[in-house]
C-alpha cells in the first residue's frame, strides 16, 4: 500500500497509537490550561462583556469541549507541583510555565485538587465558574471557601463541573515533612558523592560513576517534584568543605532553571551532570591555595584560574563512562568565560558558549556571592547578589538567563531574610508561583512583632490580601540573618 | 503453584494470588524471551501477549500490584509470587541487590511499558562490574509513568546528616524589636531592596527571549560535542607552556583517536590531524618530544593495522560518513596508507562504503602515484586488480613499467586487467609493454593486446605479430582471436602486409595447400582493411569463391571498405 507520494503507507504499530494518542491529549491538555489561564486573567481584569472576556470563555470552552471528544472525560489533578490532564502528566515548556504556574495557585488558593468536567458542559457554565474560582482564590484565610465554591457552583445550576478539595492539611503536613525528608537525603547523598570523586580525583584513585549518575538522578527527581525543600537547602552552610556543598547548591540551581526552560528530563541529567563537574577541576589546586583565607597573590590567582581546563584534564582521567562526558567537560571549561568570550580561559578558536555552561555561570556565580568561603567570610545577602547579577553587565552572563533565574527565585531568594511591614522578620520559603508576583514570595515568619522568636514560625503567602486588593503584608527591608541571630537554613533542614 | 514459604505463609492466601503467580511465570519467560529474540519473532510476540493477558485478570482485582522484593522470592500481599534461588536468573536478586525494595505496577503497564521493563532487567543481568550503569540508572532513563519502584540508596548509609545549627540563646524581644524598628527607620538604608527596582515585568521572558533560549536549547543538542572537546584541547595546547600539561593533552589525543574511530566519528579523527599541523605550527615553546610525538600521530593512523581497524568500522557501521568527511580524513592520512586502503577494498562488503573509499583512494593515488607504483608490487591478487582498476582510471604516466612488469609474474586475471588498463592508457609506453601480453598465454590477453595495438596503430610490434599471423599456433586459435591478429596486422602493415594476405586468400601453384577456410577470411577481412585498389580486386575475386565463409567476408570486407 502506498500513499499519495508514492511512499509505502506505514501502518501504525500499537506503540505509535498510543503515543501518538498521548502526545494529542499532552497538546489539547496544555492548550486547555493555557486557555483557562487566559479566561482568568481577563475575568479578573475586565468585566464580563468585555470582547477579550468573552474570546477567552469560548477558548476555554472548545479546548474542553476538544478535550472531551478526545477522552469522553475531562479530569484536572493538582499533585505536589504537577498538573495532570486525564491522568497524564503535563510537562512545563518555555511556552507554558508562567500560565500553569497561575493556573495552579489560583486552584491552590481556592482548595480545589480536583476538577472534573462532565460532556455537556457549557460555556455559560465555564463563566460562573471561572468567577468564583476567582473569588474563591482571592479569599484568603477563609475555612470555608472551598465548602462555598461547591454551594456557589450548585446555585449557579454548574452541573457538569464538579470540584474536589486537596488533600487533607495533616496528610500534607506528613508529605511535607517527608518531601523535606528526601529532599534531605538527596542533598546529603549528592554532597557525600562529590567528596567521594573529589577526594578520589585529588589522591589519584577512580570513582564510582554509578554513584554520581544516581546522585545526579535524584537531584532531577527531586527539582521534578518537590524543588522548594531542595531548593531551601542551599541555603545552608558549613555543612561540609565548600567545593562539595557548592557544586551541589549549583546542580540544583542549574536543573531548576533547566526545568523553567522546559528541559526533558534526560536533558536535565546532562545540565545536571555538567554543574556536578563544572569545578572538579579544584580538585588538582593545591589545598594551601583553595583553603586559603588572605587574598592570592598573582601565581595563586593564576593557578586558580587554571581550573576550568583543569576540570576537562580530570575528566578525561575519570574512567567507567560509556561516552565521555562532553557536555560536562565543556562545561567545566567554559563556566567563567563570559559571553563576550572574555573572562577564562582564553580562546584561540571560534567558540560558541554552550547553553548549559551559560547556566552554570549563572547559578555559580549566584551561589559563590551567597555562600560564606574561605575567602568570603560573611556572605552577600541573596537580593543583593540578584539585583547585583541583573545589573552589572561586567560579569558577562546571558542576561536573559540572569532573567530565567530570577523567575526562578523570586527577587528575594529562598532563605532572604526579611523584615514585613508588621515588623515581623521572616526568611523567604519560596518564590511565588504566581510569576506576576516575583516581589511577594512565601515567607516563613519566626519573630513576631513584639520581638519574640517563634521556632518553627508559620508560612504566610505575601499574594494574599484582605479581598479588596490590600495586601496583607509586605517586605520593607532584606535584613542580615546574623543580626537577629538567625539562621536561614535551619528552616530548611 | 508454588507453596508459598513466607513467614505469613500461615495466614489464608489472599484473593488473586494465582494470577499474580502466574503472571510472574509469564515475566520471566518474557524476560527470556526478549533477550533471547528479535522483536519479529513469533516466541518474543507470544510471549509479551502471554504477558498482556496475563494482566487482565490482575486488574480486575487490584488497580495497583505491589511487589515487595526480597533477595530470593517477590511478595504480594505478603505472600510469595515469585520465588528463585538461583541468584544468576533471579529476577528477585537482580531487583534486590541493586537496592530496588518495592516494584509496584499500575494499569496501562502492560501496554509498553512492560517491554521496557523487561529490557532493562535483561540489560541489567549482563552488565559487567565496572559498568556505568546499575538497575537504578537504567530503570531511570525509562521515565517509566505506570511503573513505579522504590529502594534504598546502598552503601550510603554513613552519609553525615544535615543538622540545624546550635540554638543560641534566645535574645530579649525588647531588643530584637528595637533593632528592627531601629533598622527600619534608617533612610535608605542599605540592603532595603524597593519594590521599583523589582518590577516584576523586567522579568517576564517576551517572545524574542523565549525564542532565543529555545533556539540555544536547539544548539546545545546539535553541535559537535567532540569537534568542541577537541578545540578546546588544541587551545590548551597553545596556551598551557607547561610540559606535564602538554604530555597529559598529547596523550589525551593520543588515546582519543581510537576512541573516535572506534565510535566512527572520522570527521573528528580528520580535525585532529588538520587541528596538528596549525599546533606544530603555533605553539610556542614546543618542546622536541612533544613535537615528534605530535609528528608521528597521522603516520600510526596510516599504519596497515590502525588503517585496517578504522575501514574495518567503516565496513561495519550502520550510519556511514559522508565522501566529504571521508575525504578530509584521507586527505590527512600518510601517502602509505594507499597500500591498506587498496587491499581492503575488495573485502568491504558495503557497496556505499566501497565506493567512498574508491573515492577516497583516487585522491590518494592522485596526489602520490609513486604509492600506487608500491601497491603493483604486491603478491595479493585482490589487491593488485583494485590497484590496475585504478591505475585504469587514472592513466598516469609513472605507472606504465609497474604495469607491464606484471605480465611475467600474475596469474590470468591480473593479466587481462593489466592489458585492459594499459590499453586503456594507450600511450606508446604502455603499448610497448602491452607487446608482451602478444604471446601471452591467455586468450583473452592476447586479443585485448593485440586490437588495442591495431587500433593505436603501434607499429613497433609488427614483427611480434606478423610472425604469429605467419605461424602455425593461431591456426588453432578460434575465429574471434584470428581476427583480432589479422585486422591488427593489416592495420599496422598497412600495403606492406598486402602480399602476405593475399597469399593466404588466394594460394597460387598446383601443389600449393589452401589455407583453411577461416585463416583465408580473416585474410580477407585483414585486407578490408587495407585501402588499397589491389587489395580491393583480390576481395572482389574472393566474392566468387567456393568456401561461403571467404566469399561472405570478402563481401563484409567490401561492404567495410565502402562505407568506410
Amino acid at each position: 500500500m502506498t500513499d499519495q507520494t508514492g511512499h509505502p503507507r506505514h501502518r501504525p504499530s500499537i506503540a505509535d497509537s498510543l503515543q501518538s494518542g498521548e502526545q494529542l491529549l499532552r497538546q489539547a491538555g496544555r492548550d486547555f490550561l493555557v486557555h483557562l489561564y487566559a479566561a482568568l486573567r481577563s475575568l479578573k481584569l475586565y468585566p464580563v462583556e468585555n470582547e477579550q472576556v468573552q474570546r477567552a470563555l469560548d477558548e476555554v470552552t472548545s479546548s474542553a469541549n476538544l478535550l472531551l471528544e478526545l477522552e469522553d472525560e475531562l479530569e484536572v489533578r493538582i499533585t505536589g507541583e504537577f498538573i495532570f490532564v486525564n491522568a497524564t502528566r503535563l510537562r512545563l515548556s518555555l511556552d507554558n510555565f508562567a500560565s500553569f504556574s497561575h493556573v495552579l495557585t489560583t486552584l491552590r488558593q481556592a482548595g480545589i485538587g480536583v476538577i472534573r468536567v462532565g460532556g455537556d458542559v457549557d460555556r455559560r457554565e465555564w463563566q460562573i465558574f471561572i468567577s468564583q474560582l476567582l473569588s474563591s482564590a482571592g479569599r484568603e484565610g477563609d475555612a470555608n471557601k472551598f465548602a462555598e465554591l461547591q454551594e456557589r457552583l450548585v446555585r449557579g445550576s454548574v452541573v457538569h463541573i464538579v470540584v474536589e478539595g486537596m488533600v487533607e492539611d495533616e496528610d500534607d503536613f506528613d508529605d511535607e515533612e517527608q518531601a523535606k525528608e528526601v529532599a534531605k537525603r538527596t542533598y546529603e547523598r549528592t554532597v557525600a558523592v562529590t567528596k567521594e570523586v573529589v577526594n578520589s580525583v585529588r589522591m589519584g584513585r577512580s570513582a564510582s560513576v554509578k554513584k554520581v549518575k544516581r546522585a545526579v538522578q535524584g537531584i532531577v527527581d527531586q527539582v521534578l517534584s518537590n524543588e522548594v525543600s531542595l531548593v531551601g537547602l542551599t541555603t545552608i552552610r558549613d555543612y561540609d568543605e565548600y567545593t562539595f556543598v557548592h557544586s551541589v547548591n549549583v546542580t540544583i540551581f542549574s536543573v531548576s532553571i533547566g526545568k523553567r526552560l522546559g528541559l526533558t528530563k534526560l536533558q536535565l541529567y546532562d545540565l545536571g551532570l555538567a554543574a556536578l563537574f563544572h569545578d572538579v577541576g579544584k580538585s588538582r589546586i593545591p589545598l594551601d591555595i583553595l583553603n586559603k583565607t588572605g587574598a592570592l597573590d598573582d601565581d595563586e590567582w593564576r593557578i586558580m584560574q587554571a581550573h576550568p581546563w583543569l576540570g576537562v584534564l580530570t575528566l578525561f582521567g575519570l574512567r567507567g563512562y560509556g561516552e565521555i562526558p562532553y557536555r560536562a567537560m565543556i562545561a567545566a571549561y567554559e563556566h567563567h568565560m563570559k559571553v563576550d568570550l572574555t573572562g577564562y580561559p582564553k580562546s584561540i578558536r571560534d567558540r560558541n558558549l554552550s547553553v548549559y555552561s551559560k547556566i552554570i555561570a549563572v547559578a555559580d556565580g549566584f551561589d559563590a556571592a551567597t555562600s560564606r568561603r574561605v575567602y568570603q567570610t560573611t556572605p552577600l545577602q541573596p537580593a543583593d547578589v540578584l539585583k547585583e547579577m541583573w545589573e552589572n553587565p561586567r560579569r558577562g552572563q546571558d542576561p536573559v538567563l540572569v532573567k530565567a533565574f530570577i523567575n526562578l527565585t523570586g527577587v528575594y531568594p529562598v532563605g532572604t531574610c526579611v523584615i514585613l511591614d508588621t515588623y515581623e522578620i521572616g526568611v523567604v520559603h519560596a518564590a511565588s508561583s504566581d510569576p506576576s508576583q516575583m516581589h511577594r514570595p512565601v515567607v516563613r515568619v519566626v519573630v513576631n512583632a513584639d520581638g519574640v522568636s517563634l521556632g518553627e514560625g508559620f508560612l504566610i503567602d505575601l499574594t494574599d490580601n484582605d479581598g479588596s486588593g490590600n495586601f496583607n503584608r509586605s517586605i520593607i527591608k532584606v535584613a542580615d540573618p546574623d543580626r537577629y541571630g538567625i539562621t536561614p537554613s535551619d528552616y530548611f533542614v | 503453584m508454588t507453596s508459598p514459604t513466607h513467614e505469613h505463609e500461615q495466614e489464608p492466601a489472599p484473593e488473586g494470588l494465582a494470577e499474580v503467580h502466574d503472571l510472574m511465570q509469564v515475566l520471566i519467560k518474557g524476560v527470556r524471551a526478549i533477550q533471547l529474540y528479535l522483536p519479529n519473532n513469533p516466541v518474543y510476540q507470544r510471549a509479551l501477549e502471554n504477558i498482556r493477558t496475563a494482566f487482565g485478570p490482575v486488574w480486575e482485582m487490584t488497580d495497583e500490584l505491589e511487589l515487595q522484593v526480597h533477595e530470593a522470592e517477590l511478595l504480594w500481599d505478603g505472600a510469595q509470587v515469585l520465588s528463585q534461588d538461583n541468584r544468576s536468573e533471579s529476577i528477585p536478586w537482580l531487583l534486590f541487590k541493586d537496592g530496588v525494595r518495592r516494584l509496584t505496577m499500575l494499569p496501562g503497564a502492560e501496554d509498553e511499558e512492560i517491554v521496557r521493563l523487561l529490557q532493562v532487567l535483561g540489560k541489567a543481568r549482563n552488565l559487567v562490574t565496572d559498568s556505568p550503569d546499575d538497575l537504578l540508572t537504567l530503570l531511570w532513563d525509562q521515565d517509566f509513568h505506570a511503573i513505579k519502584y522504590d529502594y534504598v540508596d546502598l552503601g550510603m548509609e554513613e552519609v553525615p546528616r544535615l543538622e540545624r545549627s546550635e540554638e543560641e540563646p534566645a535574645r530579649p524581644p525588647e531588643h530584637v524589636q528595637q533593632q528592627i524598628q531601629e533598622e527600619v527607620q534608617d533612610e535608605q538604608p542599605q540592603g532595603i531592596v524597593s519594590i521599583d527596582d523589582f518590577d516584576s515585568t523586567l522579568y517576564f521572558l517576551d517572545e524574542r527571549e523565549i525564542e532565543y533560549l529555545k533556539h540555544e536549547i536547539e544548539r546545545e543538542y546539535s553541535q559537535d560535542l567532540r569537534g568542541n572537546v577537541l578545540r578546546m584541547l588544541f587551545d590548551l595546547f597553545e596556551l598551557q607552556t607547561y610540559s606535564t600539561v602538554r604530555s597529559e593533552l598529547v596523550s589525551i589525543v593520543q588515546n582519543f583517536i581510537p576512541y573516535l574511530l572506534a565510535v566512527g566519528d572520522f570527521r573528528s579523527v580528520a580535525l585532529v590531524l588538520r587541528e596538528l599541523r596549525t599546533v606544530l605550527e603555533r605553539s610556542r615553546e614546543l618542546l622536541p618530544e612533544h613535537r615528534e610525538q605530535l609528528e608521528t600521530l597521522p603516520d600510526t593512523l596510516s599504519e596497515p593495522e590502525a588503517l585496517g581497524q578504522l575501514l574495518q568500522s567503516l565496513d561495519e557501521a550502520t550510519v556511514h560518513p559522508t565522501e566529504d568527511e571521508l575525504g578530509a580524513l584521507f586527505r590527512e592520512l600518510k601517502p602509505e596508507a594507499l597500500t591498506s586502503v587498496l587491499s581492503w577494498l575488495p573485502k568491504l562488503a558495503n557497496e556505499r562504503v566501497r565506493s567512498l573509499l574508491y573515492g577516497a583512494a583516487t585522491r590518494l593515488a592522485k596526489a602520490y602515484p609513486d604509492q600506487l607504483v608500491k601497491a603493483l608490487d604486491e603478491e595479493d591478487e585482490p589487491v593488485l586488480l583494485e590497484t590496475i582498476r585504478l591505475a585504469e582510471q587514472l592513466k598516469l604516466p609513472p605507472l606504465v613499467p609497474a604495469l607491464g612488469a606484471l605480465f611475467p609474474r600474475t596469474g590470468p586475471e591480473v593479466r587481462r586487467a593489466t592489458a585492459k588498463a594499459l590499453a586503456a592508457m594507450g600511450t606508446p609506453g604502455a603499448l610497448k609493454q602491452l607487446e608482451q601480453a602478444i604471446v601471452d598465454a591467455d586468450r583473452e590477453v592476447r586479443v585485448d593486446a593485440v586490437r588495442a595495438i591495431g587500433a593505436k596503430r603501434h607499429r613497433a610490434a609488427i614483427a611480434v605479430i606478423e610472425e604469429v599471423v605467419a605461424g602455425r599456433k593461431l591456426r588453432d586459435a578460434d575465429l574471434t582471436e584470428k581476427t583480432a591478429f589479422f585486422e591488427a596486422y593489416a592495420l599496422l602493415a598497412g600495403e606492406k602486409g598486402m602480399n602476405r594476405l593475399k597469399e593466404l586468400l588466394e594460394p597460387k601453384g598446383l601443389l600449393r595447400r589452401k589455407e583453411d577456410p577461416q585463416i583465408r577470411a580473416c585474410a580477407a577481412m585483414a585486407l578490408g582493411r587495407i585501402d588499397a585498389k589491389e587489395a580491393r580486386e583480390v576481395l572482389q575475386r574472393a566474392t566468387s569463391d567456393k568456401e561461403p565463409l571467404v566469399r561472405n567476408a570478402a563481401q563484409r570486407a567490401l561492404q567495410g571498405d565502402k562505407q568506410a
